[in-house]
């Protein structure tokens, strides 16, 4: 008998929620660069979601939450009006979750940094090629989504974030304000704005960013 | 499971005849007592017909005028095309259209896959038997786990 699993989720979050990339299975033993024996990986926590209502089709494997629906995950919070997954028949990570409706995503990353998301529509896909776990949050509609962290808020028509690397790419109408202090140009961390720059909106601007690497952008 | 299957493909016997006389009688009576061990099966379409889609059982069923039944205990399976058991749903207590085939209730459910890495909990639902289709209507949480924990017998 095929064991039915599921899901997901993330997501959201997990949308990430599923997001683990390259996951260690918990329970099982690590081994550390030396070879050595390391202490079990505690089992994650569950993703949960809740909302007012959801309607569940389980011949098309499709849910759709609906008004007030929050996702909380390890790895991130969500909230949103709606919020759509596919059941997977066999188990395992839902390949597609779409947030629709003043979507706000907080996640922080393995290096301690926050990112407050927000947009109109968020749409996650995983998919697994030749073991390579691909994972993305695309980020589009009105109001224009941003990404809002300790460097400052970047916006875009746009947004992709890579949940692999956590690495944000920004495409069409860029636009970005730094916080003052980022890149120690001004000594402090006051979240007084300091520059503003706007890219041309024909431009297709596509700018990687992550804790390690500063963005792209020539200031 | 395929045991139980064949068991429902032959006819019902599970249904006792004052249940299956009082579905029959539908609005024109009004029907008392109770059964044990209600079950309805629906199947797929053609050219499918012949795999179960889903079977909803409860542990006693009260006739109701207008072909309604109170279902105690509701269990309602989902059943892939090969036969692989899918979700799982749960509720103390539903009311069940005979002749619309749907389930109703303003009362709590559980669904979930058969592994347990997926369940879900609400309150008040209605279930569409003929196309698979869950509503639930308030409260409504979710928890996905990543790893199953548990293999529900269906």
């Amino acid at each position: 008998m095929k064991r039915f699993g599921l899901i997901m989720m993330v997501i959201l979050g997990g949308l990430t929620v599923y997001a683990q990339t390259n996951a260690i299975t918990p329970g099982s033993p690590v081994s550390a660069t030396n070879g050595s024996p390391v202490a079990p990986v505690p089992p994650r926590p569950p993703t949960r979601i809740d909302s007012d209502s959801a309607d569940f089709d389980l011949t098309g494997h499709l849910a759709t939450y609906r008004g007030n629906v929050r996702v909380d995950d390890p790895q991130m919070k969500l909230s949103c009006a709606q919020l759509t997954t596919d059941l997977p028949e066999s188990g395992g990570h839902p390949s597609r979750i779409v947030a629709e409706t003043n979507v706000v995503i907080d996640s922080t990353d393995n290096k301690g940094q926050t990112n407050h998301v927000t947009g109109d529509k968020a749409v996650y896909i995983y998919s697994v090629q030749n073991g390579v776990t691909n994972e993305t949050v695309t980020l589009t509609g009105n109001p224009q989504p941003q990404v809002e962290n300790a460097q400052g808020t970047q916006a875009a028509d746009v947004i992709t974030w890579n949940r692999a690397n956590n690495r944000f790419s920004f495409y069409a109408n860029y636009h970005m304000v730094l916080r003052q202090g980022f890149g120690g140009a001004m000594g402090t961390n006051s979240p007084t704005q300091i520059k503003t720059t706007n890219f041309p909106p024909e431009a297709k601007e596509n700018i990687d960013q992550n804790a390690s690497n500063p963005p792209a952008a020539d200031f | 499971m395929k045991a139980e299957i064949q068991k429902l493909k032959s006819g019902w016997p599970a249904i006792s005849a004052a249940l299956a006389l009082a579905v029959a009688l539908g609005v024109r009576a009004q029907p008392t007592g109770h059964a044990t061990d209600f079950t309805t099966t629906e199947y797929y379409e053609p050219p499918h017909q012949q795999q179960v889609k889903s079977i909803l059982s409860g542990a006693e069923a009260q006739p109701q005028p207008g072909g309604l039944l109170i279902i105690k205990q509701l269990k309602l399976r989902t059943f892939g095309l090969d036969g692989t058991p899918e979700k799982v749903v749960t509720a103390p207590e539903c009311i069940y259209d005979t002749q619309g085939a749907t389930a109703s209730s303003a009362g709590p459910l559980q669904l979930q896959n058969v592994d347990g890495t997926f369940r879900v909990e609400g309150e008040g639902f209605l279930w569409r038997q003929t196309n698979s289709f869950l509503t639930i209507s308030n409260n409504v949480r979710t928890w996905i786990e990543k790893d199953a924990k548990t293999n529900l017998k269906p």
